[in-house]
């Protein structure tokens, strides 16, 4: 395994299935309505829930660059 | 390798037993808040988000967190705490899935959503998978706590004259004997606010470490510096070593475990249905999972960097083969003066045994939801006047937690052979969780799902991972993603992956094939001996499955043996049970949350947004669930006769303490005042004097 893939392939499985599993669920519960975007504090925990994912996936970014060159 | 002993000074041991002594009197002061089973389980639904969030600490980051992620720090770096950090996948599906289902289907335990979903054999089950679940994780968090406690202890002390052995079991029995007597007279209001406390001194004993830790090798920079590059990756490496890899421990923390936390961890999932609102459920469980689990990572973790760093500064003071499970005891030791070495231990071990109490308590409400009252009801004994019965169902959940405490202490015995509680804990999540996981999962998500299917998951797929776990190298190693097999402890993390797949396939083909059952049953009921041949194919059933248990055939055989089971456990079900797809998916899945919120409330729901007020309340005769309320207040509120209404003490700091539920009664004329009756004020602890503050809920 090349070292990029050695170091970046972690954070790539993580946000990829963990990627595909978060869409899944997102996709599910507006479909279901259970999330239900008439409603505006729907509206808000929708853009929370988008946040929470790019959130942590720049943190592990930030963090796996500071860890190789800082 | 080098364990320790004797670590810690008297002053220590009387800051510890001081701490103690404190948590238990807390405890029991909030005792008083429990008059019934459901404030003594799910604390009367009244909790603000902001107290659940940070109660939830203690609970999350306690029963073997400080221990088991300081040892892989030690082992591998910061990485070692990446499971608290990927979580968020599966929030979607807990705000807006299971959260709200819970609150709204009125369930007491998750076992009596099985029955209410798919049938009481279903229900049955789960209640099996999950006690073992809940009693496994309590075993977890006593052989925690045991291990923390040994370093602080002579090997050995005299009595009387004679000397005594102190074992890892002793110390685990005496710690149960404390843990039982707390939880037992406290309850799930006494949980909670002693949580609430411990997580705040939680965190600040795990920062203060931190920071002694960096003071005493020289700063952040010594620390960071004198690390090689691969400890300071966020995530470990992808599929080696095999006691710590990334794949491995995604499928079995950010899959299984992070499923079985949010959505089968009774302890935790009772601590959300104690907040005000779903809303307010929300809200704490998004806090918790972006703010207090990365503080959290740190806290945990750190002692296990700073042990490194002290590693390879001076080896004389830590060798590199120390213990990883004493690592976090030494390195506080180390870094911190007498006393302050001793609130660190009572700040961990209090911890620990919050988890273990919230467990406790958690485990004693499933037994009294899906034990106690089926049994009751079966034998017909439950004439009693409510209150009668509440007053003795309060009194098995006291008996049970006692029991409880004793099988879990049990429990250690088959997680003491593990290297580390890291492995233990991986061990036992990726065993235990999978067909829970996917039972509920699929539940909830996709109507189609059939008791068949549920228990084709259950029996099947817990059949599968057996032979998984009696043949690893050839069942578990297609799934292993390069991940080397440890012959002494195979697969520990991965089987998770594996575990899922043989538990959720079964299930999914079950569904895909219902007509063919049904059409197969239909021709057996027009058999004049169809009662023979299915009493025949039930003893099959159950003797396939104990040969499966028992692993008396080769692994070709044993796949004949499911395969048989595969066909009989559906059709038995399908014979068996009567399931109706429509009425038993209405309220209790994702896709019929509108409706699980009408029956909540039981009749339309309200959802126009009106304001909070300020009110003095008044108690008038009468004992029904209404309060009233002037015109003008409801109209500022927004709220119609009927809808439910919050009411809670203005002041914000007791986080909804004293306040209660009630309905909305006919209005009165006084601008700025709510009748109550007798019975709310008992309930809602509501002080002379002290203004409310008033909330329409639905």
């Amino acid at each position: 395994m090349s070292e990029f893939l050695e170091i970046w392939l972690p954070f790539i499985y993580l946000y990829g299935v963990g990627g595909a599993l978060f869409l899944i669920g997102m996709i599910l519960v507006r479909k279901s309505g259970s999330l239900n975007m008439k409603l505006k504090r729907h509206r808000y925990w929708f853009r929370v829930l988008v946040f929470g994912y790019f959130y942590f996936f720049i943190f592990h970014f930030l963090f796996t660059i500071a860890g190789l060159y800082w | 390798m080098e364990t320790f002993h004797n670590i810690g000074s008297s002053s220590d041991w009387i800051v510890m037993i001081l701490y103690f002594l404190l948590v238990m009197l807390f405890g029991s002061y909030f005792g008083k808040y429990n008059r019934s089973t459901k404030d003594f389980f799910f604390g009367g639904r009244r909790f603000a988000w902001w107290l659940i969030a940070f109660s939830i600490v203690a609970t999350g980051v306690g029963s073997h967190s400080f221990v088991k992620y300081s040892a892989k720090g030690f082992e591998h770096g910061f990485s070692s705490t990446m499971t608290y950090l990927n979580d968020w996948f599966f929030m979607p599906f807990f705000l807006f899935g299971w959260l709200p289902l819970i609150v709204y289907s009125k369930i007491r335990s998750i076992p009596e959503y099985f029955e209410k979903r798919f049938s009481p054999s279903a229900r049955f089950l789960a209640t099996i998978l999950l006690l073992f679940y809940m009693v496994g994780y309590i075993s977890i968090g006593f052989l925690t706590l045991g291990k923390a406690a040994m370093p602080m202890l002579p090997e050995s002390f005299s009595l009387f004259g004679m000397q005594i052995h102190i074992t890892l079991m002793g110390v685990i029995i005496f710690i149960a004997i404390i843990t039982g007597i707390y939880i037992t007279f406290g309850g799930q209001t006494a949980v909670i606010f002693t949580d609430l406390m411990q997580g705040f001194i939680l965190l600040f004993a795990g920062l203060l470490l931190f920071f002694l830790g960096l003071d005493y090798i020289g700063g952040w920079g010594v620390l960071w510096n004198i690390l090689p590059t691969e400890w300071k990756l966020p995530l470990a490496n992808f599929n080696k070593p095999p006691d710590f890899n990334f794949v491995g421990i995604f499928w079995q923390d950010g899959i299984a475990g992070s499923i079985g936390f949010l959505f089968m961890n009774m302890g935790l999932v009772m601590r959300f249905m104690a907040t005000k609102s779903v809303d307010e459920g929300r809200k704490a469980a998004t806090f918790n999972v972006l703010f207090m689990l990365p503080i959290s990572a740190v806290v945990v973790g750190n002692a296990g960097w700073i042990g490194k760093a002290i590693s390879l500064i001076s080896p004389d003071l830590i060798s590199p083969n120390a213990s990883p499970d004493q690592i976090f005891v030494v390195v506080a030791n180390i870094v911190s003066h007498p006393g302050v070495f001793g609130f660190i231990m009572a700040a961990l071990t209090a911890a620990l045994m919050s988890t273990v109490d919230t467990l406790i308590n958690a485990t004693a409400a499933i037994y009294i939801n899906d034990i106690h009252r089926p049994i009751k009801h079966l034998l017909k004994k439950d004439n009693l006047s409510v209150r009668a019965t509440e007053k003795k169902e309060l009194a098995a959940a006291r008996y049970s937690s006692v029991i409880i405490t004793i099988l879990g202490v049990v429990g250690v015995l088959a997680f003491k052979g593990f290297p580390t509680v890291y492995e233990a804990h991986g061990y036992f999540h990726s065993t235990l969780t999978p067909p829970l996981v996917v039972a509920i999962f699929l539940g909830i998500f996709w109507k189609k799902f059939t008791p068949a299917a549920v228990i084709t998951t259950f029996i099947v797929g817990v059949a599968l991972m057996l032979l998984g776990a009696y043949y690893p190298g050839i069942l578990i190693r297609p799934f292993a993603q390069g991940i080397q097999m440890n012959p002494e402890h195979p697969y520990s993390y991965i089987r998770a992956f594996y575990n899922l797949i043989v538990c959720a396939v079964p299930g999914v083909l079950v569904v895909y094939t219902t007509m063919k059952q049904k059409a197969i049953v239909e021709s057996l009921k027009k058999k004049s001996n169809v009662n023979e041949i299915m009493i025949g194919m039930t003893i099959v059933s159950v003797t396939v499955f104990v040969l499966i248990v028992f692993n008396i055939f080769h692994l070709a055989f044993s796949f004949v043996l499911i395969a048989i089971l595969f066909v009989t456990v559906p059709l038995l079900v399908n014979y068996y049970v009567a399931y109706d797809p429509v009425s038993q998916t209405e309220g209790l899945t994702v896709w019929s949350i509108a409706r699980a919120k009408e029956m909540f409330k039981g009749r339309k729901v309200n959802e126009e947004e009106g304001e909070r007020i300020i009110v003095h309340w008044k108690v008038v005769d009468g004992d029904d669930e209404y309060i009233q309320f002037s015109k003008n207040d409801m109209e500022r509120m927004k709220a119609k006769v009927d809808d439910l209404v919050y009411i809670c003490d203005k002041r914000k700091y007791l986080g909804g303490l004293k306040s209660v539920h009630q309905i909305y009664g006919e209005p009165h004329d006084e601008d700025g005042i709510v009748y109550i009756k007798n019975e709310h004020l008992l309930n809602g602890v509501f002080v002379e004097g002290r203004p409310l503050t008033a909330e329409k809920e639905m």
